[in-house]
């Protein structure tokens, strides 16, 4: 109460300040998000990675914001993608892939004994950077992960993939075609088309990589409004090799090296004023 | 503590280099014309030399252009490289600079037009002690300014910044004696009134030297300390050195 009264005399003298116009916005508008003030969706301690006896992933340790979206850049073979595709498994299926350390959704170890992965891909969703519809109908595309769930309702059904065709921003393009082949799509389309799939089954992270490195340049441009809008509903984390991409859409970039985390905090800070040479010299195209 | 000025040579592409390092000639060559400006504006005053005074105005144009074609410059970079962190602060710490160093060159030309007309009156050379004294102060800190820039020197720029208060002081205290001086006689009222229009230059000369330093410190650090106190600047300059 008392605070309030405070708070609401501080605004009013403000005011009077600046005649009544609200400057307060502005302000707000220029600070920027601390990491430490956001929910955290992933958290990653200690993460080791090997290929057989190699060594890519050297103690990772960090925390993904929920409904942010974080990048990841880094030169080739950073370990970027390796990273992120630790986030629902994915490495489980390539051979002589060993993992040490943890990584926890809410308040699970994704690498405990017993966890069910089909489960976890569910929740943490994944696109690739060649867009990889099934050879079916754009229909069925979307409607696949419903139905090896065992939704079977028609209604549902047709209601969800509306739903999911409409937040990749895609619906009003195949409305009226929704039984044509997917493969019938443009590139930028069959990427949308992905990631309305990933979608219809309501994840809570999306994992991206390099989704729009194989588009023309508007569609890129679609792609990064659509991650803008999905960052309302999910945590999003992007693999990107185009700098100036991760500093459009995300709000925390994180830059890797050699298998480390080097660099790790909002985008602002990172593409204005980065804290290691490392980071300074791969963003500004510098000899490293 | 002079920083590694070449870190804006040092990115893979060639091309970028060249027009990163054009830039700062550019700009470089606009500090020196503007520098020379500022002592000749001075001189032409204190010897009554109309023949000089012209030369400050006419050489004021090119001056001009030099900030229209430097922030073109900006622009074309960034529109073509997309500059991050360093190279971004760069650019557009150049892009502010020039505006300052085209102020300076316009209170150059002020001066330089009330050299003509004291000279046309033909009036006693009242004030013009102080005139010589502060500009020597000024062109200084205009020449350290732009030195800084060069070395990306922050210690030589903090020490404009603090130049800049002892310029305001002498400025107020010539202030005082001008004023004496128009109570005693007021015949000399309208050449002293001359005299104060110029010291009022010299003073925004110096206060434009210190918004380049700030700029300098910008670029180097990444830290604003506009509408910051000296300890403030003093204080990022020694973080994390």
């Amino acid at each position: 109460m008392n605070d309030s009264m405070t708070q609401a005399k501080a605004e009013q003298e403000n005011k009077a300040r600046t005649h009544g116009i609200d400057i307060s916005a502005i302000e707000r508008s220029a600070e920027d998000i601390s990491i430490d003030e956001e929910t955290v969706a992933l958290q990653v301690n200690n993460l080791k990675l090997y290929y057989g006896e190699k060594e890519a992933l050297h103690g990772i340790d960090m925390q993904i914001p929920q409904k942010r979206v974080t990048a990841f850049i880094g030169p080739s073979g950073c370990g970027k993608s390796t990273l992120l595709r630790c986030f629902n498994r994915m490495n489980d299926l390539v051979d002589g892939c060993r993992i040490d350390g943890r990584i926890m959704l809410e308040d699970q170890n994704i690498y405990e004994k017993g966890v069910d992965v089909a489960e976890l891909r569910r929740r943490v969703g994944m696109v690739f950077q060649k867009p990889n519809p099934f050879p079916k109908s754009i229909y069925e595309n979307v409607a696949y992960g419903l139905r090896i769930q065992g939704i079977n309702k028609k209604r549902v059904i047709d209601e969800t993939v509306e739903w999911a065709l409409k937040s990749a921003a895609l619906w009003d393009e195949v409305k009226d075609r929704l039984n044509d082949s997917a493969l019938g799509l443009s590139g930028g389309q069959q990427q949308r088309l992905v990631i309305a799939r990933t979608v219809a089954v309501k994840p809570e992270v999306l994992l991206l990589d390099e989704p729009a490195s194989a588009l023309d340049p508007l569609s890129t441009l679609k792609i990064e409004e659509l991650i803008h809008e999905l960052k309302d509903e999910y945590t999003i984390v992007i693999v990107t090799h185009n700098m100036q991409q991760a500093a459009r859409v995300s709000d925390y970039t994180a830059f890797m090296y050699m298998g480390d985390l080097i660099e790790f905090g909002s985008t602002n800070q990172l593409f204005t004023n980065p804290v290691c040479k490392q980071t300074e010299d791969y963003i500004t195209g510098r000899y490293g | 503590m002079a920083q590694n000025s070449d870190v804006h040579l040092q990115h893979i592409s060639q091309q970028f280099n060249t027009e990163l390092r054009d830039l700062r000639n550019h700009v470089l060559v606009m500090g020196g014309l503007v520098e020379k400006q500022v002592s000749d504006a001075t001189l032409s005053l204190v010897n009554a030399d109309s023949e000089l005074a012209q030369l400050v105005r006419q050489t004021e144009d090119d001056i001009d252009k030099l900030e229209v074609t430097i922030d073109e410059e900006c622009t074309r970079v960034i529109a073509k490289r997309q500059p991050t962190a360093s190279d971004l602060r760069l650019v557009m710490g150049v892009a502010k600079m020039v505006s300052d160093l085209e102020r300076i060159g316009d209170e150059a030309e002020k001066i330089a037009k009330i050299g003509i007309r004291l000279t046309e009156e033909g009036q006693a050379p009242r004030g013009y002690v102080e005139v010589r004294h502060i500009s020597n102060h000024v062109g200084q800190m205009v020449h350290d300014a732009l030195d800084a820039f060069t070395r990306f020197d922050l210690d030589l720029a903090l020490r404009v910044m603090k130049e800049d208060k002892a310029v305001d002081t002498e400025y107020k205290s010539a202030m005082r004696s001008l004023v004496t001086f128009m109570m005693e006689d007021p015949r000399n009222i309208t050449g002293i009134l001359n005299i104060i229009w110029v010291l009022r230059s010299l003073e925004r000369i110096g206060d434009h030297s210190r918004n380049i330093c700030e700029h300098v410190i910008y670029m180097v650090k990444g830290k604003d300390v506009r509408h910051a106190s000296l300890e403030k600047a003093e204080q990022i300059i020694e973080d994390k050195r």
